[in-house]
């Protein structure tokens, strides 16, 4: 409750109030905290670091000896505790308050003859008219005992102090009355600063925190302490590996064939890795590549079913996997795309996506940076441009094979234990009456789990067809709540439809057709299907069990297959074990690459 | 009390000072606008303006972020009147807004962007200046995303982040800078990989920010929950029929200790809480906060083995219709707590007399969605805005915008004026924050 009935207008805080009353500060206004123990227990000194909050200020000062002194000379060296008072300061929880706890702190420091020649206190006046030489001597002469090394100081002019208040960033704001005459009165902060030996601020006190154990905690912390060590990288970064896993990828895949105007090399791949972590590609500067297609969730997003752009927009389908993206012949869900070079041009320019308004607009924020002017020297020999850009960032993620799983080393090295019984019993269900393999296919030397053909499985018919009733939410786990429907339409007017390939080659046969996804590293990938609708891998089984959902173009490779529970059980199994063996690798690789951040 | 004044003929008394050490002293109390943080400078009488951050809006006037100043003070000719209005360039998902301990600058920042923009309010109080923009948050934190609450410390700024550059999920720190701008050290939240020394009380350690504040006399401060970028700048609809996204919310409160940045231990409180407001009598050890998604009302205080404790005390109206509480306003007596609902818009004063046991006893509807509440500090004024996130805010009709200043005569709120945001072209209202020429020793102009 406060104790106090503060009047309209210009109340600023009850020590102003008080002092336009006329009134001396009330007994009853609760002293600060540095006049009683503290009511907590303060960690351990030394067991913390004081962060460096900047530079400590120079400045003239004047000594109580009436001699010219820098501010930066008397802290040179020393822990420095510097505080701005008025010697006629009579707020209790004020300059007093300052002197007090500062007297308290150099009789504790008196204890140790370690500490108290390390200490330095400076009192500096704010009141250069009033606080003289002499009268400081008189203020420090007051104060007894005083064990440490206190320097009570003024200046010679108010300009001379206001140059150190506005380093300190200490404002004095004169107080004047109705009729805007000066009254004599000043508002201002009450900071203690602490300042170590290499004059860098290291905390600053106010009421609130000024209190004789805090500080001699910090001083005790600041004396012993040790340089600060250098932040862990997250991972390790190895071009080298990268350039060879593109050229030599890992078992089961087959060797990749790069286009003639675009042979694989290492700073190509570098380059391109620069860019798929640089969030200043995206118009406003906050999406990159690697937003959507997160390297330590598959290089997809585990987070979400479908994509979000710049601005939060919503994009319609689920982020794709990148692992293996170079043996893709197909590229986007739709299959719109053959090339990872023209592909790359496809999120930069999406409205939705990266949402750049131009190919120049792209290129020209790229060629301003002098480290991509250096780099696309470096791999092509010309600044970048609408070939070389997606050049680059085709490299990179040629450079993105993952395979030697369990899988590859039991079905193509005959390492009979390198994969359950279970799941060899999935994978006889695959190739065998669950008919998966048809799509999802594997050759006699290497599998890429597709057919890299399109296919309708009735998942986009259903979600186009089925409209868009309010969902049930799960608030938090165990907790679901119904949404309204007139709730639902105010939140959630239009939810954009998906015809699949047929929105590129207009032919109805094509409606709802979407690419057959790799299975490598599937269980790395959720939520599965263009759109993300289905959130684990034992629901997407029991959907093609149940022969997907049936609409006049559904894929006639999809039909019901009347498995059992332990037989999609055997298949998911299966499917845990195509987890590529360097998939750790990629991702330590991606940890440790630089990400661009606006500046 | 940060703020201090003193005449300059009065002799000193040494003496005095020395004998008040001997005192059983009690700490502290404070004054201020009831949200704001302890060290900052108060404004306890009439306020003359509000300043209110907003985002642009697609086809909204010039559709970009702006600070809009509301001149509040009844005195005024200008009342009820949006006095000036500064467009910072872009739609950076304005979100919060505060002061620097001075009071001088106000701190605005772009959930999106990462952007600070930092406005000079004291050289000209009712025509606030962009002094500078802070673009390179993200960078000099170590990859923080979406700088959220600012809250001031002395000489410098907490700024919560919400979301991370790696991949725009809840893993996220808080970050401190001092109040010239300079980046000075990241605290990651604690998470079951690394809880950095602190106590998981339960089975949540999930490493997800909101709100941050603090009860200096207890060296406490407390950090909650919400979600990264990729759900708070996701389509709310789409977000809500998205299980995947939906579990990418935070269930947990943090305490640190204030003074070291350390952090101590992890409450669950699941559902997202998100703003948290402490009480202010000294004798009062205690921090509310709210969970957006489960309704309900915390209490997070001290117990009798000077322990710090998290429990649930109230459900706020249904909560399985999904209210959507979001923010909360503490009185200065520490006796009510408003709690605004977004989805039914409705304002609602729950009677904290008894922490324990908050209960509704008043409720009132401000719009078809609310979000914000801002109180004077003497409770008789409240003001709304209405935007929560852009792309959570409702669609068609129901996408009201505004600004309305209410009186609260402690039974009713009775509306003084209201702005409507999208008529007067200026976008989404979100953050309120305080503005007084008393502040600065300035007299209004005549």
């Amino acid at each position: 409750m406060f104790p106090l009935k503060i009047r309209p207008l210009a109340a600023i805080c009850l020590h102003l109030w008080l002092a336009r009353a006329g009134a001396e500060p009330n007994p009853a206004a609760p002293p600060a905290p540095g006049y009683a123990p503290l009511i907590y227990q303060p960690a351990h000194a030394g067991a913390y670091r004081l962060q460096v909050l900047g530079s400590a200020a120079d400045g003239q000062v004047l000594t109580s000896d009436n001699q010219t002194a820098r501010l930066k000379e008397l802290m040179q060296g020393k822990i420095t505790l510097l505080n701005f008072i008025y010697t006629s300061c009579g707020d209790v929880n004020g300059c007093p308050l300052a002197t007090h706890v500062l007297h308290k702190l150099s009789l504790r420091l008196a204890e140790r003859a370690d500490l108290k020649n390390q200490v330095r206190f400076l009192t500096l006046s704010f009141s250069p008219r009033y606080d003289t030489p002499q009268i400081l001597k008189q203020y420090a002469a007051s104060i007894s005992p005083q064990p440490v090394d206190w320097r009570f100081l003024t200046t010679q002019s108010e300009s001379e102090l206001q140059n150190v208040l506005d380093a300190y960033n200490q404002p004095v704001t004169p107080v004047y009355d109705a009729q805007g005459r000066f009254t004599g009165t000043y508002q201002h902060l009450l900071r203690v600063y602490l300042i170590d030996a290499e004059r860098r601020i290291r905390n600053i006190y106010s009421t609130d925190f000024l209190h004789v154990d805090t500080l001699y905690n910090d001083i005790v912390t600041l004396a012993g302490e040790t340089p600060a060590a250098p932040a862990a990288s997250a991972g390790h970064a190895d071009l080298g590996y990268l350039l060879r896993n593109a050229q030599q990828p890992p078992l089961g895949l087959p060797r990749l064939t790069f286009p003639n105007d675009n042979p694989i090399t290492a700073a190509k791949i570098a380059l391109g890795r620069r860019l798929f972590f640089d969030r200043r590609l995206s118009f406003n500067q906050t999406v990159s590549c690697a937003i959507c297609h997160v390297p330590e969730q598959g290089y997809a997003n585990n987070e979400m079913a479908t994509a979000v752009g710049v601005e939060g927009r919503s994009v319609r389908r689920n982020s794709p996997t990148l692992f293996n993206v170079g043996q893709a012949e197909l590229l986007f869900h739709d299959g719109r795309e053959h090339t990872l070079e023209q592909q790359a041009w496809g999120p930069l320019l999406a409205a939705n996506e990266m949402g750049n308004p131009s190919i120049g607009f792209v290129l020209d924020n790229i060629n301003r940076q002098p480290e991509y002017r250096k780099l696309f020297q470096l791999a092509f020999g010309k600044p970048a441009d609408m070939l070389t850009l997606g050049q680059a960032l085709a490299s990179y993620q040629r450079s993105l094979n993952a395979a030697g799983s369990p899988f590859d080393l039991w079905y193509f090295r005959g390492q009979t234990e390198a994969i359950s019984p279970e799941a060899q019993r999935g994978f006889a269900l695959f190739i065998g009456r669950a008919g998966c393999a048809a799509c999802h296919t594997i050759k006699a030397d290497h599998a890429l789990f597709s057919d890299q053909q399109r296919h309708n499985t009735g998942i986009g018919y259903r979600a186009a067809m089925q409209g868009n009733p309010p969902p049930q939410v799960t608030l938090v786990p165990g907790q679901a709540a119904e949404i309204s429907p007139e709730l639902w339409r105010a939140l959630n007017p239009a939810k954009p439809n998906d015809l699949g390939y047929y929105e590129i080659s207009q032919n109805p046969a094509d409606r709802w057709a979407y690419k057959t996804p790799t299975l490598r590293n599937v269980a790395l990938t959720a939520p599965y299907m263009h759109d993300g609708s289905i959130p684990s891998l034992k629901e997407v089984l029991r959907f093609y069990n149940q022969g997907g959902a049936p609409n006049e173009n559904l894929s006639p490779k999809i039909k019901p297959l009347g498995l059992t529970e332990t037989e999609l059980d055997y298949l998911e199994a299966f499917l845990l074990t195509l987890t590529g063996a360097n998939v750790q690798v990629l991702i330590n690789d991606a940890a440790a690459a630089p990400r661009g951040e606006r500046e | 009390m940060l703020q201090h004044q003193n005449t300059a003929s009065r002799p000193f008394r040494l003496g005095s000072l020395l004998i008040l050490s001997l005192l059983a002293a009690a700490p502290a109390v404070q004054a201020d606008e009831t949200c704001a943080s302890p060290y900052m400078a108060k404004i306890t009488g009439q306020e003359d303006f509000v300043y209110v951050w907003t985002l642009g809006a697609e086809g909204v006037g010039d559709e970009q972020d702006k600070l809009v100043t509301i001149d509040v003070n009844p005195k005024s000719a200008q009342y009820g009147k949006v006095v000036h209005s500064l467009s910072v360039g872009g739609r950076n998902e304005a979100h919060h807004a505060d002061f620097t301990d001075d009071r001088k600058f106000l701190w605005a920042g772009g959930l999106d962007t990462n952007k600070i923009f930092v406005f000079d309010v004291h050289t000209d109080p009712a025509h606030p200046a962009l002094l500078k923009t802070i673009t390179d948050f993200s960078a000099k934190s170590g990859g923080v995303v979406g700088p959220h609450s600012f809250y001031a410390l002395p000489g410098r700024m907490l700024i919560t982040g919400l979301s991370n550059n790696r991949d725009h999920g809840g893993r996220t720190a808080t970050v401190e800078y001092n109040n010239n701008g300079d980046y000075i050290a990241t605290y990651w939240q604690p998470t079951a990989d690394n809880l950095q020394g602190a106590v998981k009380s339960g089975q949540f350690a999930d490493g997800y920010n909101y709100d941050v504040r603090a009860l200096p006399r207890q060296n406490l401060l407390l950090t909650s929950a919400f979600t990264g970028w990729s759900n708070y700048m996701m389509d709310f609809g789409k977000m809500l029929a998205d299980p995947a996204a939906m579990q990418r919310f935070g269930n947990t409160v943090v305490q640190w200790d204030l003074q070291t940045k350390q952090p101590k231990k992890i409450f669950d409180v699941p559902g997202a809480p998100l703003e948290i407001r402490c009480a202010w009598n000294p004798q009062h050890n205690y921090c509310f906060t709210s969970t957006a998604l489960t309704s309900k009302i915390w209490l997070v205080y001290l117990d009798a083995n000077k322990a710090w404790q998290a429990q649930a005390v109230a459900d706020i109206g249904v909560p399985s219709q999904v209210p959507l509480p979001v923010d909360i306003s503490i009185s200065s007596d520490d006796n009510t707590l408003w709690v605004n609902t977004f989805m039914d818009g409705k304002t609602r004063a729950f009677d904290i007399s008894d922490p324990f046991h908050p209960h509704q006893t008043y409720e009132q509807k401000i719009g078809a969605q609310v979000n914000m509440v801002s109180s004077s500090w003497d409770g008789k004024r409240l003001y709304y805005t209405s935007s929560l996130l852009a792309n959570w805010d409702k669609k068609g009709a129901d996408n009201e915008q505004f600004f309305k200043a209410y009186h609260w005569d402690g039974k009713e709120l009775t509306q003084q004026f209201a702005i409507d945001f999208t008529q007067a072209k200026l976008g989404r209202a979100h953050q309120m924050r305080f503005g007084a020429y008393s502040l600065y020793g300035l007299n209004p102009p005549k």
